[in-house]
């Protein structure tokens, strides 16, 4: 250490804020983390898992009634031809983002806080892009017939209709959900070496060892792996933003009024980030409540970054809001205005007036980094984050639907419980997934933890010891 | 003629070769087997005489079961029994068509009977005669339902015990042999115009004088033929001539809706056209309530039912100052003085515009105002010289008959033994004073033929099914009073007897078979010396040439309608606080006697839009008053009568006024019509009855139909009503939509409605895609002339009728699911008043109607959003549906701004509607055996899951093309020849509104009306270019009434005048 009377160590102020806290070591990290898959099951875990399972096996057999006697069985009608179906779609797909976009795009612009919560949100997107998946599965009137939609040469020579945006989705879904798959895999691949060295039985040390694909940390694996890990990532980063302007093509190349809009695109996709985002830290606060020792992991930081995010793009998305009502206004378009009118004062202005408190105003709390500070309001505002993202489907969908052209056609649409549980269903669904992949799986990704800490740094700092 | 089926014989010595080891062995259970090769029962056509019926419904029901349950996890094995010999004229799937003529309450309609197979499947109007010109009304259509209702009487039954049809012939002989002189014997029937009818009727009184004959009809015509005797002297018929009339005022008869005749409608609409010619007339109605006609009327004034007769009487004095006519004068003197006055300047206008076209003007009073009213308003039609020009005269059909207070009171008195009630329903529908289903208990023996076992059934000693019209020969007068056939389709499904076969038993005759009836009065009345040649010539066209009844004449007995005024006009101020009530006909079930078939339960009233329920309607003021909103169940109570009714708020009623239908809450109706059906039953909440409200129990024999001074009470309970349009304001969007102009507005320029709307707007549109070509050679479109168009909404019957589409039940309805694949949307609509804002209570506006169906865009937006390509466009211009395709997104139907398309949500077909939320492994699955044989067998019945919609009957099409085709042989000429046929909605249309056909062909009628001036695309600014035109509707207001220059003020261009070239005109911003 040099004697000159210039320190270059920075102002405590201004010090970049660790990663992870306490700085703890790596021997820590892999302790922590892999405790939780090998430990006994915890009580609590079985008192959240055996409900969950429950309402999920309500929302199959919703579904299974729903097959049996036919879309009937819902609130649909004419002229409201989706409305709690394409809504949840639309929900989950959106909620299926933030995890990608943490993984790819955060990955990509070098943003090392993503490490610690990326394979949650990934196994979160994976799970929630099935729940969406579902629901244009079910939504059609003969489920047994949905293959008409994969592009195969049949008998007839009947290809699908490559101008209908549902086949575009059906495409953009289902690439994505494989992209996911194929990240978060590849991602967990060192973990679950991991997980099988220090495995204690012969069962798991042999499941783990099979999931590892032969994993031995050489240098060479190390390699590929960063190249694999780049490549997926940079596929991913397009498809993030691609999904959900698809999902909106479903409405903006439509020629409803208050669907047929421009602005869909990327206001779908700010608002799927804003969505996937709450959600995200609406599945983490508790685990860092059931797993204490996670907070040195996913920090205070980590939560102050996530509501920044959240504020962000709930501005966009309110700044979309009031950007179609202009338009609405502007266009002289008698058709758009009274869409937009009855968006608000309409037959479910409710909806409307709720969905623009949850999604605009009360993320604006944000602005306070006490605010953003503390869990509980976190916790809260998220809860309204995600009741305001699927008001905006509801809205987008229903009111339009219910007064669009013709005033003879207009007709009101309230759910029947079917709908309302197979909804409930798939919350069901996407939690008790999540409570399996807790379980089974490591839920912080280990090895990238480990390169963001200081040790795995071993570099000459500034103003520390050589 | 028991088959013997023996497996062909061995070749004695070659190898055996077998099919099973039953065969090898040669064991009986295979000869049996093989005995039974087509095992699903068609054995039974091996037994003794097959007889056609059970041979029909057998094809029938296998064809329509191939292929349709789940019975297994591979498609099902049927088999299709095939003629085994050649049967006359039937070429397989070839429909054969039969002229015949269906009995209703007001005359016989001339029809023509679609059969397949041996099935009537489809009715249509008898184009060849002048009352029916190829369109029908909507019980025509409806009929087939009827015939092929599950629920009809199907056995003949004794004390209510199942009997044969021999014992029940044993029994009538019994009674005929002991009937003496016919003292004590008594007919009711229901009222027909059938020559036959009348026939026997004069054998059964020569043979029994003292049996009573008495014929009651709840909606009959009993007030119209008092005032006539009263006006004119004598019994006779008094119709309207609408081709001759330049004005018309309507005193409370909707002739255009529920008391139409399809001559009468046409000949108003052509009145009514601008095109070839011709001078449009003008209407004038009086009502308490929107009706079709008051939808139609240039001006109309809103009057309490029962002060219909104070106006006509107001006008009936403006019109004698101004005609000079003493009779009238003398009249209008004679008649008490009335309470209540009327806008002066209104009547004054009417008045004098009518006066301006003596002889050229009519002036119509309903068939439910008193005889005295509807006398003066023969006293105006005399003191306008209209007698003769416009109103002419008929000889009735029969002979007056005795009422049915006149057999009650016989009843009361036991001096009846034996009742024989044929057709008629008295217990659920005659008058509620005269206790007819007590009074009947005091006959021995009643015999009842009946079409089904309802309300009265369980009076009968004896009651027989009676035969459909499609099942039994018969006969009948048409309104014109020609002679029209009636003969049957397929021989009767139940076994049932005809009218004529029962009386022709009680007249003893040696064979009473209904062919020989008919043709015994056919040769009387032709007077024909060949009935070999003229009988079948008959039965091929369906009418008797030359046989309408002629003019006669009419002359006002001016004394006998000023005693009749004097007397019976007497009309007490309405008070503020009291209701009249005003019983009509539904326009759905008519007296009740529909109430049991599907389709028009789930017929939504023209005005109202209501289904399978009646309602008490009541103005909005009213409404409001009394705190009442849609389905809030109200009492009404006249003179000690008390029914419990829900309440709907239908704007233009009269204040203090309720409307209600009749024919609803019937109790034995069958399962589509009784009330407490359940149409579906929830998993949570309550069961939803349906069946409406039986308000025969407010009707009197003295004032069957308007009675005043009702007491209405809150019961402070609702009623889900199923109404199919939750919205009726046109949200100032008439322009986009309903674009509607007045005469002179035409006159100036008759493409005056060019630009309206967006139309003033939008600059050139251009479409995204490129499309394929439409290169056939036939290119299909179609026109709907608003200013034609009544709304009467026969065509969504004729659809339903045509295409297989199903009914969905009370439940599904309110779910807004119901499955019409063409709709008659009804707007009300008011321009702006004198002080430029709106009529906000909507108590004066204006209704418009205006069919619905898919457009058939060239640039359809459903056909791009379909993933799977399941409705795309064919090269003559048709937007198809492959249902095969469809797995059912409804994205097409969200796309799609006319929201034409229709989804089946449930297995409306293969369930019952009561069952249609159960799971697939429990619940049966199937239809009616009989419904089956209803279906057209050029249409696929839809299943669950797939959408559907308007196809321009493509059946139709193909069908066309075809015979085009092999007709013309090699010939290069496969155009099809213009308007050579049409589609359903078209062909039934009784204004001729809705046009069809080839637009690619220059002459047909399509392709003239769309390049007239007033065609216009609903929504061009979407750029959809869709096939079907409406027209614009003109109305014909007299520019010196009051409200004349709001008159069809809604659809115009409010802010500013259109844009572009004519801006320069002065369409200054």
């Amino acid at each position: 250490m040099a004697d000159g009377a210039v320190s270059l160590e920075c102002p405590k102020e201004l010090q970049r804020v660790p990663l992870v806290g306490n700085e703890r070591k790596f021997p820590w990290i892999t302790q922590t983390v892999s405790e939780i898959v090998e430990g006994r099951t915890p009580i609590w875990w079985w008192v959240f898992f055996l409900p969950l399972a429950a309402l999920a096996l309500v929302g199959l057999l919703c579904i299974g009634y729903q097959i049996s006697n036919g879309v009937g069985v819902w609130g649909e009608n004419h002229p409201n031809g989706w409305a709690w179906d394409i809504t949840n779609f639309v929900f989950w797909i959106g909620i299926g983002h933030a995890g990608t976009l943490i993984s790819a795009i955060l990955f990509l612009t070098r943003q090392k806080w993503r490490t610690s919560i990326n394979r949650a949100s990934e196994a979160m997107t994976l799970f929630a892009v099935m729940c969406a998946a579902i629901f244009p599965g079910i939504h059609v009137g003969r489920v047994w017939m949905a293959w008409f939609l994969a592009p195969i040469p049949n008998a007839n020579a009947i290809w699908p209709n490559f101008r209908s945006p549902l086949l575009w989705d059906v495409f953009a879904v289902s690439t994505y959900f494989t992209v996911s798959v194929l990240f978060w895999y590849t991602g967990l691949v060192p973990d679950l070496a991991t997980l099988r060295d220090r495995a204690k039985s012969r069962v798991t040390q042999f499941i783990y060892g099979i999931l590892a694909l032969g994993w031995r940390g050489s240098n060479r694996h190390w390699r590929h792996y960063e190249m694999a890990y780049l490549i997926l990532a940079g596929l991913s980063t397009p498809l993030v933003l691609s999904v959900h302007s698809i999902v909106s093509f479903d409405f903006a190349t439509s020629i409803v009024p208050g669907w047929h809009t421009t602005i869909f695109p990327p206001y779908f996709v700010a608002g799927a980030i804003f969505g996937g985002f709450a959600m995200v830290l609406t599945i983490l606060l508790p685990a860092r409540i059931v797993y204490p020792k996670l907070d040195d992991l996913i920090t205070r930081n980590h939560v102050d970054k996530m509501a920044k995010i959240i504020l962000l793009t709930g501005s966009i998305v309110g700044y979309a809001y009031l950007m179609e009502l202009f338009i609405a206004w502007y266009g002289v378009n008698p058709y758009e205005r009274a869409a937009f009118w009855n968006r608000a004062f309409g037959w479910y202005g409710w909806t409307y007036f709720a969905m623009m408190f949850c999604n605009v105003i009360s993320p604006q709390i944000f602005w306070s980094k006490r605010m953003r500070n503390n869990y509980v309001v976190v916790f809260i505002v998220c809860q309204f984050v995600n009741c305001g993202m699927w008001f905006e489907r509801f809205v987008i969908i229903v009111t339009s639907l219910a007064q669009d052209f013709l005033p003879s056609s207009w007709g009101h649409y309230s759910p029947s419980w079917v709908e309302i549980w197979t909804f409930a269903g798939t919350f069901g669904i996407f939690l008790s997934l999540f409570l399996l992949f807790m379980r089974f799986l490591p839920m912080i990704a280990m090895s990238e933890v480990k390169i963001v800490v200081p040790e795995a740094d071993p570099h000459h700092k500034p103003g520390a010891a050589h | 003629m028991k088959r013997i089926v023996n497996h062909p014989m061995e070749e004695a010595g070659g190898r055996k070769y077998w099919r099973s080891l039953g065969q090898l062995g040669d064991t009986p259970e295979y000869r049996g087997w093989l005995e039974r090769e087509f095992p699903q029962g068609a054995s039974e056509l091996s037994g003794g005489e097959v007889s056609r019926r059970a041979f029909l419904r057998l094809m029938g029901a296998s064809s329509a079961l191939a292929g349709l349950s789940l019975a297994a996890c591979r498609r099902p094995e049927k088999h299709l029994v095939a003629f085994t010999r050649g049967v006359e004229w039937s070429i397989p799937g070839k429909a054969l068509f039969y002229a015949t003529s269906m009995p209703t309450r007001k005359g016989h309609t001339p029809l023509i009977a679609q059969t397949h197979d041996g099935r009537p499947t489809k009715i249509e109007g008898n184009p060849l005669h002048a009352v029916s010109g190829g369109a029908t009304g909507l019980f025509e259509q409806a009929s087939i339902l009827d015939l092929y209702d599950p629920d009809r009487a199907r056995e003949f039954k004794h004390a209510g015990k199942v009997a044969t049809a021999e014992a029940f012939e044993k029994a009538i002989d019994a009674i005929v042999g002991k009937a003496g002189d016919g003292a004590g014997l008594a007919f009711l029937l229901e009222d027909s115009a059938s020559p036959t009818r009348e026939r026997l009727r004069g054998l059964i009184a020569s043979k029994f004088p003292k049996a009573m004959w008495a014929v009651y009809e709840p909606l009959g015509n009993t007030a119209a033929a008092e005032a006539a005797k009263a006006a004119f002297g004598a019994e006779v018929l008094v119709r309207p001539d609408f081709s001759k009339a330049d004005v018309v005022l309507s005193l409370d008869c909707d002739f255009l809706g529920i008391d139409s005749q399809t001559d009468q409608a046409r000949a108003y609409a052509k009145r009514r056209s601008v095109d070839g010619g011709n001078k449009m007339n003008r209407l004038y109605v009086v009502e308490n309530r929107f009706t079709v006609t008051g939808g139609m009327a240039d001006h109309r004034l809103r009057a309490q039912a029962s002060q219909v007769g104070a106006v006509a009487l107001q006008l009936a004095g403006e019109i004698a100052r101004l005609t000079g006519d003493v009779a009238l004068n003398s009249i209008v003197n004679a008649a008490p003085k009335t309470g209540t006055q009327f806008p002066a300047d209104w009547i004054k206008e009417c008045a004098a515009d009518l006066a301006g076209k003596k002889g050229a003007s009519l002036v119509l009073v309903g068939e439910r105002q008193r005889p005295a009213v509807q006398a003066l308003g023969y006293a105006i039609n005399a003191a306008l010289g209209n007698l003769g020009k416009t109103l002419s005269g008929a000889k009735p059909f029969n002979k007056p008959a005795a009422t049915i207070v006149e057999l009650a009171k016989a009843l009361g008195d036991k001096a009846v033994k034996t009742l024989v009630i044929v057709g008629s329903n008295p217990a659920y529908n005659a008058p509620a004073d005269i206790d007819f289903a007590a009074k009947a208990k005091n006959a021995e023996t009643v015999v009842r033929l009946g079409d089904d076992e309802d309300e009265t059934a369980p009076l009968a000693t004896w009651h027989a099914p009676m035969a459909h019209y499609l099942e039994a020969w018969g006969d009948g007068r048409a309104a014109d009073g020609s002679y029209l056939s009636v003969q049957p389709m397929i021989l009767p499904l139940f076994g049932g007897w005809s009218e004529i076969d029962l009386l022709a038993k009680f007249a003893a005759l040696p064979k009473p078979k209904g062919a020989e009836l008919v043709q015994e009065t056919f040769t009387k009345l032709s007077g024909t010396k060949d009935v070999a040649t003229d009988w079948p010539k008959f039965l091929y066209y369906g009418f008797l040439t030359g046989s309408a009844a002629g003019a006669a004449p009419l002359t006002l007995n001016a004394d006998a309608v000023a005693k009749l005024a004097a007397e019976k006009l007497s009309l007490p101020a309405p008070d503020a606080e009291s209701f009249e009530v005003v019983l009509v006909s539904d326009a759905s079930v008519d007296d009740g006697r529909y109430a049991n078939n599907g389709w028009v339960q789930e017929f939504p009233d023209p005005v109202s839009k209501l289904t399978w329920d009646n309602a008490a309607w009541i103005s909005p003021k009213s409404a409001k008053k009394l705190g009442l909103e849609n389905g809030d169940v109200i009492e009404v109570s006249v003179s000690g009568a008390k029914i419990e009714i829900p309440v709907l708020i239908v704007p233009g009623s009269a204040d203090n006024s309720l409307t209600i239908a009749l024919g609803y809450g019937r109790t034995a109706a069958g399962r589509v019509g009784s009330v407490a059906a359940t149409t579906e039953r929830y998993v949570f909440g309550d069961d939803v009855l349906s069946g409406g409200f039986n308000a025969y129990p407010l009707a009197t024999s003295a004032e069957p139909y308007i009675r005043i001074g009702a007491k209405v009470r809150s019961v402070g309970r609702s009623y889900l009503l199923a109404v199919t349009q939750e919205h009726g304001s046109l949200e100032g969007r008439g322009g986009d939509l309903v674009r509607e102009g007045t005469l002179k507005q035409y006159t100036e320029n008759p493409k005056f409605s060019e630009k309206f709307g967006m139309d003033a707007h939008i600059p050139e549109n251009r479409s995204l895609y490129a499309h394929p070509p439409l290169n056939d050679i036939h290119q299909w479109g179609m026109t709907v002339d608003l200013n034609a168009c009544t709304g009467c909404g026969v065509c969504m019957v004729a659809c339903q009728a045509e295409n297989n589409i199903p009914i969905v039940g009370k439940r599904q309805v309110i779910d807004g699911r119901e499955m019409h694949w063409i709709r008659a949307d009804r707007y009300f609509a008011s321009g702006p008043n004198a002080d430029g804002k709106y009529d906000q209570d909507m108590d004066e506006p204006e209704m418009v109607s205006q069919p619905m169906m898919c457009q058939h865009c060239e640039n359809a937006p459903c056909e791009t959003v379909c993933p799977v390509n399941a409705t795309v466009h064919s090269e003559d211009g048709l937007n198809v549906m492959a249902y095969n395709r469809c797995i059912g997104t409804r994205y097409c139907a969200n796309n799609c701004p006319f929201k034409v398309r229709r989804f089946n949500f449930f297995d409306y077909n293969e369930r019952q509607l009561t069952e249609l939320r159960k799971w697939n492994l429990i619940s049966d699955r199937g239809m009616e055996d009989t419904l089956k044989m209803s279906k057209n067998p050029n249409v696929t019945v839809r299943m669950r899951g797939v959408m559907e919609k308007c196809t321009f009957c493509v059946q139709r099409v193909q069908e066309a093309k075809i015979a085009t085709k092999a007709n013309g042989r090699d010939s290069a000429n496969v155009r099809i020849p213009a308007d050579s046929f049409t589609s359903a909605c078209a062909q039934v249309c009784p204004t001729g509104a809705i046009v069809f056909g080839d637009i690619a062909n220059p002459e047909s009628a399509v392709a003239k009306i769309r390049t007239g001036p007033r065609a216009y695309e609903l929504l061009k600014y979407l750029n959809l270019s869709t096939r079907v035109l409406y027209l614009t509707r003109l109305r014909n207001p007299n520019p010196r009434m009051p409200g004349a220059e709001t008159a069809a003020a809604y659809s115009q261009p409010k802010h500013h005048g259109p844009h572009g070239a004519d801006a320069k005109k002065g369409g200054a911003h």
